[in-house]
């Protein structure tokens, strides 16, 4: 009686958390200073990604649905953005995740620039005015 | 919308093409080194290129796994400037230009970079350089190898770990049959393929998608890409321009085919090879901006390029890709392999384990390094994705960025300032390197080489103008063959 009595209790601890293995996130960043991120996730088969702007999902559109495991977002403008997950065939999102973009400002982007540029054109001079060889 | 769930090359189709293109590769590799009988021979390839092979090698090796691939990831990224930011690495090019003539007058027997700085500032800056050095070289192979398992397991769903493997294997076996000469001969067919394919691709692209319906759904999905005022895009721009400068004026890539050139090819070569490399970053990193209008799901950055080419052209266009990439990782993963055992020959094997080698000792173990360095290649290549800096083609490269950026300024000085400080030349690329670094972790991959050689040339100019130190040029040309600095 004993193993039987041990698949029973199996069976009733484990039916709950079957029901609940949807696709979830792994670790998201949670800043972004550029306006890209990757999002990877574990499912077990076809998943729908939603993308939205705020807390109420009212924008909320999907932006991917098929069987791969990550995305790559770019190009996004300051902002927060929730992205959620459910299975293609299921109505449960799962947790959401939240990003923040907060791009450099561009004081300091063309900070970086002028010495860019700076370094560039002391080389141009001193290749141009170095001398033959003698 | 698609991904890597529906790969769209089959599979039977891209084993074809492999081993096709690998026979091919090797079959030439071998038919061209057969009569290499000296390392000079192997390494140098007869100090006698000719202008029309010159230029195919240059403009070919800079046709890498990371202009075929990474520039479309940076448009991905970084949006229009990503794109066009890439292709300034032209400059590297064009300005070694003059470099290339400066260095076969100074040194016409030498081999390596490393022999130039163990020369000209002894020593200590040598051993300093030949630590940028490799660092560099072993994350560009590492890089090209991950480019080639990524290509293959973008287009046609074989396992990343094998097609790595079978590119790698393929392009350690044709080097080490036909040296230098070996790659300098691929490379002119492999211009051909590059220059025909990528042509091709850019002109269907336009042709089946067109600008509006990119420029639409770039405004609506991703605007950030069309803003000329994209903070981290426009602290790109000189880091890339600068890390492409650093790649070329140290590594003894370029050095080696500045030897190896005929007298008055280099300066010619350089800068035509760099001015038909202009648009093929353009060319490849457009493709990305259709990403949004084409609805592809972008799995890993560094796939977008064969992803969104197959996508738009279909089997026949992966078919081109896969050729036209595989042309391009092979033509520079064998010039590095090759100018990467000749600086580990030349400079650690020779220059610190055994001084007394002969050139036969030298040229068997040139073929060992080769095939050790393919070996640790592979190994670093299988934990893509696992380990931090290997995370992507974009982010192990321009971790690199910080060591080569830091080692244009001891080139430069020491070519054209007489003064030029050995222990600054030393500090200029610890220092650049350690900073530039700091910069990558903290701020970001856009910034790290520009930082590296901004705080170089600091130190370069203060170390020089505080205690200048006179050097006589002639000593280049009369102890370029000799390793006097050499701690044995």
């Amino acid at each position: 009686m004993y193993p039987l009595r041990c698949v029973l209790l199996l069976l009733v601890l484990g039916l709950p958390l079957a029901a609940h293995a949807g696709p979830a996130f792994d670790a998201t960043p949670e800043r972004s200073t550029d306006g890209g991120f990757a999002l990877s996730w574990e499912a077990d088969g076809a998943v729908a990604l939603e993308q939205a702007s705020g807390p109420d999902h009212a924008d909320a559109r999907i932006i991917y649905t098929g069987h791969d495991a990550s995305t790559v977002i770019s190009g996004l403008p300051d902002g927060e953005y929730r992205f959620r997950l459910r299975a293609s065939d299921a109505d449960d999102w799962s947790d959401t995740a939240t990003v923040r973009v907060e791009h450099h400002s561009l004081a300091r982007a063309f900070g970086f620039f002028v010495l860019g540029g700076g370094v560039f054109l002391v080389l141009i001079v001193a290749i141009l005015r170095g001398r033959p060889r003698g | 919308m698609n991904g890597l769930d529906a790969p769209i090359l089959p599979t039977p189709v891209a084993w074809g093409l492999l081993i096709a293109f690998s026979i091919l590769w090797v079959a030439l590799g071998w038919w061209l080194g057969r009569h290499n009988r000296s390392a000079e021979d192997h390494m140098l390839a007869g100090r006698n290129v000719g202008m029309a092979l010159a230029t195919a090698t240059a403009m070919a090796t800079w046709v890498t796994a990371n202009t075929t691939m990474t520039a479309p990831q940076l448009a991905l990224q970084l949006g229009v400037w990503g794109m066009l930011g890439y292709s300034l690495g032209a400059l590297g090019l064009i300005l070694f230009a003059p470099l290339a003539r400066r260095i076969r007058e100074l040194m016409p027997r030498g081999f390596t970079s490393g022999d130039f700085i163990r020369l000209r500032y002894g020593t200590f800056t040598w051993r300093v350089f030949l630590v940028v050095s490799l660092i560099y070289a072993f994350g560009w192979l590492v890089s090209m190898a991950m480019a080639g398992g990524v290509l293959i397991n973008a287009l046609a769903g074989i396992d990343y770990r094998v097609g790595m493997t079978v590119i790698l294997t393929v392009c350690v076996v044709y080097t080490l049959l036909g040296g230098l000469r070996a790659v300098i001969g691929t490379d002119f067919i492999q211009t051909v393929i590059i220059i025909a394919g990528a042509a091709f691709i850019a002109w269907l692209t336009i042709d089946r998608v067109g600008f509006e319906a990119i420029h639409f759904n770039l405004m609506e999905e991703r605007p950030e890409l069309l803003n000329l005022l994209f903070p981290a895009a426009i602290m790109f721009l000189f880091n890339n321009l600068l890390f492409g400068v650093g790649e070329i004026f140290h590594s003894n890539v370029w050095w080696s085919r500045a030897f190896a050139f005929g007298r008055n090819v280099g300066f010619r070569a350089y800068l035509l090879g760099g001015l038909l490399w202009l648009p093929i970053p353009i060319v490849a990193g457009f493709i990305a901006l259709a990403t949004p209008a084409l609805g592809i799901n972008v799995p890993a950055a560094d796939m977008v390029g064969p992803l969104v080419a197959a996508e738009v052209l279909g089997l026949t266009g992966a078919i081109v890709v896969f050729i036209v990439v595989f042309a391009a990782l092979a033509s520079s993963l064998d010039s590095l392999l090759a100018a990467t055992s000749d600086l580990v020959t030349r400079d650690i094997y020779r220059g610190h384990i055994r001084p007394q080698a002969s050139e036969q000792n030298q040229f068997r173990a040139t073929k060992v390094i080769v095939v050790l360095l393919g070996l640790l290649t592979w190994l670093a290549a299988s934990y893509r994705g696992e380990l931090p800096i290997i995370g992507s083609l974009a982010e192990l490269l321009y971790f690199t960025g910080a060591f080569v950026a830091s080692a244009i300024w001891p080139i430069v000085a020491g070519l054209y300032w007489r003064r030029a400080n050995p222990r600054g030349a030393a500090w200029s690329m610890i220092l650049g390197s350690g900073i530039g670094l700091a910069s990558y972790f903290l701020i970001g991959f856009y910034v790290a080489a520009l930082v590296g050689a901004a705080v170089s040339l600091a130190v370069m100019v203060l170390s020089t103008w505080l205690a200048p130190r006179p050097f006589d040029w002639d000593r280049l040309a009369r102890d370029d063959v000799q390793p006097k600095g050499s701690p044995a």
